[in-house]
């Protein structure tokens, strides 16, 4: 009996090693040679702000944007942006997965994980195989109109967005759920027209939900979705070893922005709103570490609709007054960026809001809006950067209507593993 | 107007039968040599610049996209640069499963394969080191291989392509036992590299790589390494140092300084140096350099 115990565990046990060390091609349902591509990027930064966390959020571009720093909560979700709070941030953690999906498609998402919550940032299909140079993508992602808006934020030069961006846009531009469809001729010329169709949800300039809706009021029907509408061209060449990139961009589309609830000053506004971009780049290589880059782009706006203020939703029917409206607004930056070597790398970026015009004669718009910025990064390697920055910005005013002049230092760590990522022009 | 778009519109039509994209000038020569007057070949890389970090330009999307086969290198090397400029100019034929796309690592032996593939080690290759195009006996493989490749794209000139390969494996071969004897005596001698470049160049002819300057693959000169590699040379007595085009020498000239051993720049693809015209000029250099 004990012979036949010991001769099956010996049975068991050299079985068991058996199975244990069956080799990756011979398990019959394997299937870990399908993993996508898979990268996860962290950023995380230090700040120290000249004005503290408590005032921050109630500063606002004038006429154009609120609480542009600083968190805010907004129907219910806490609306955060990146360095938010003075000290140390823990601003994502970008988790990235990739692959064919069959011969006709790739799928790629792109997730922000922070202590806030979860973020689809992206999620797409791509279809690669119509040919003649056609491209389509379907699902949620950031749109091609302009430059910076399709580069992710771990792929800036600067660890914030341009003011022109940020305020007409909000911190993630235009990111919307739609489809693309993009064409490159069959031109020696680098020329690509595209075209997009999008929810319209980015609730900073367009947006598309019903404004006040109480049983018997409605202060502003919904939009028929999908309500943004983009299209672009773009076009680059080379002289030598420096390439010029340079497009031109515009979308329209319907805008719904309910500020109905907020505590202070209730308002809205409902019409449509078209947004007009230029953009051009040009970047000259000394070798192929070594870089001089000049990166531009300009924005203008025109929002044409009607204004509600003094809304109170504590009756009902809500009680408001209308305006017709109509916003003329835009802006630039331009940046300088240095690449010395594979390590360090300088730059300086210039932001101005450039017109401020606002149909109604009582509205604060003030012009004089700017922001300068400079920074120099450490890169250890392709998979880890270090940047100092620091900002001066004087587009932000304070409720009484002064002009405030804010000064911002940003230590931001950048690391990513997994994955190779490569970066387009 | 409309004519203008004509002329935009008519050249890439009527130039040649096949338009082939090449990722580096060394693939693009070879391509050539099998393909001669049936085919055009597009560099996509510039031969003097580092073949890891190549800028991707947006003209490079219109290369790609307007390409009816794309032949490339493989073995990571294009891992940083290739594939954003292949999924934006959405052209099936050079999709990386299509039968018009060539990944010429597929058919080499590498060498150098990680048996640890962590970051930690540097920016490595997982799949072993993809500078095969240096051993000048790899060529007549890469060259069968292109050969059959195009072949398999365009069999109306298959003759034609048989013809050419021929042509160019009786004047290689004969190239192969003239660079033989040239380095006949330069088997065992030691040398030091900035990256391990020349892995496939070393083994064909007995060379012994035995230190490189940049710490780990991809990682710039540190000084403490700096000073071992000093003190390995002091103790070894390698030949020299075989300095790739791209990188700067300011570390390898402090070490010439400290130590008196040679710079010997190594030319790693056509147009690397100027007088690299060719695939025999190139390794006409190569076995030449050590002297």
């Amino acid at each position: 009996m004990k012979k036949i115990l010991t001769i099956t565990a010996l049975c068991a046990s050299m079985a068991y090693a058996g199975a244990d060390v069956l080799p990756v091609e011979k398990r019959t349902f394997e299937q870990s040679k399908f993993i996508p591509d898979i990268s996860l990027i962290m950023d995380a930064s230090f700040v120290h702000r000249s004005v503290s966390d408590d005032e921050a959020p109630h500063l606002e571009v004038p006429g154009i944007a609120h609480g542009l720093l600083g968190s805010h909560a907004h129907e219910g979700a806490t609306h955060t942006i990146y360095n938010e709070n003075n000290g140390f941030n823990l601003n994502y953690a970008e988790l990235v997965l990739s692959s064919s999906v069959d011969p006709f498609f790739t799928m790629d998402g792109v997730f922000h994980i922070s202590e806030h919550g979860f973020e689809i940032e992206e999620l797409f299909f791509t279809s690669n195989a119509l040919g003649d140079g056609l491209r389509l993508k379907g699902g949620k992602f950031s749109s091609n109109f302009g430059y910076l808006n399709e580069h992710h934020h771990h792929a800036w030069d600067f660890a914030d967005m341009p003011l022109v961006y940020e305020s007409f846009l909000g911190m993630h531009g235009i990111n919307e759920k739609g489809v693309q469809l993009q064409w490159t001729a069959p031109t020696s010329l680098y020329l690509m027209f595209g075209v997009e169709v999008l929810q319209g949800d980015n609730e900073q300039m367009f947006g598309n939900k019903t404004i006040g809706d109480s049983e018997i009021t409605t202060i502003s029907k919904y939009a028929n979705t999908p309500s943004l509408y983009v299209g672009y061209v773009k076009t680059s060449f080379d002289i030598e070893d420096t390439t010029v990139l340079a497009g031109l961009s515009y979308a329209r589309g319907s805008s719904r922005i309910d500020h109905s609830s907020d505590e202070e000053n209730p308002h809205a506004f409902s019409g449509m709103s078209s947004l007009y971009g230029a953009d051009l780049v040009i970047k000259h290589y000394f070798d192929s570490y070594s870089f001089l880059a000049l990166q531009s782009e300009y924005l203008s706006r025109k929002m044409d609709g009607e204004q509600y203020s003094n809304i109170d939703t504590s009756v009902d029917p809500y009680t408001y007054a209308t305006t017709d409206m109509t916003k003329k607004q835009s802006g630039f930056y331009s940046q300088l960026t240095y690449a010395y070597d594979k390590n360090y790398r300088f730059g300086a970026r210039y932001d101005q809001i450039t017109q401020n015009e606002i149909s109604v004669s009582s509205a604060f718009s003030p012009e004089n809006m700017n922001k300068y910025s400079i920074m120099a990064e450490y890169h250890t390697s392709e998979f880890a950067r270090f940047r100092l920055q620091y900002n001066r910005n004087n587009a932000l005013y304070n409720e009484a209507n002064e002009q405030q002049h804010i000064d911002t230092i940003i230590l931001q760590a950048n690391i990513s593993i997994g994955a190779h990522a490569a970066h387009s022009f | 107007m409309y004519k203008l778009i004509l002329l935009l519109f008519l050249p890439l039509t009527l130039l040649a039968h096949l338009n082939i994209a090449v990722s580096y000038p060394y693939i693009g020569a070879l391509t050539k040599s099998i393909g001669g007057e049936h085919i055009r070949t597009v560099v996509l890389a510039k031969g003097n610049w580092d073949p890891h970090f190549v800028v991707p330009r947006p003209s490079l999307i219109s290369k790609v996209r307007n390409a009816d086969a794309l032949i490339m290198n493989g073995g990571q090397l294009e891992i940083g640069w290739l594939p954003p400029l292949i999924n934006r100019a959405a052209n099936p034929k050079t999709a990386s499963d299509a039968k018009t796309f060539l990944n010429l690592s597929w058919h080499v032996e590498l060498l150098d394969k990680p048996a640890d593939v962590d970051r930690s080690g540097g920016d490595i290759h997982p799949d072993g080191n993809p500078h095969f195009h240096l051993d000048p006996n790899n060529i007549l493989i890469l060259a069968d291989v292109i050969k059959k490749f195009l072949i398999s794209i365009d069999g109306e000139h298959k003759e034609v392509y048989e013809k050419n390969y021929l042509e160019f494996e009786g004047m290689w071969k004969s190239k192969l036992g003239m660079w033989k004897a040239k380095m006949q005596d330069k088997k065992g001698l030691k040398v030091i590299q900035f990256h391990n470049n020349l892995s496939y160049f070393n083994q064909a002819y007995g060379l012994v790589n035995i230190g490189t300057i940049e710490p780990l693959p991809g990682i710039p000169p540190s000084s403490k390494h700096t000073f071992e590699l000093i003190r390995l040379i002091n103790d070894e007595k390698p030949c020299c140092i075989l300095h790739d085009v791209y990188h700067s020498t300011k570390t390898a000239e402090y070490i010439s300084d400290k130590t008196g051993i040679k710079i010997i720049l190594m030319p790693h693809d056509i147009g690397a140096l100027e007088d690299i015209e060719d695939l025999s000029s190139l390794f006409e250099y190569l076995t030449g350099a050590i002297r």
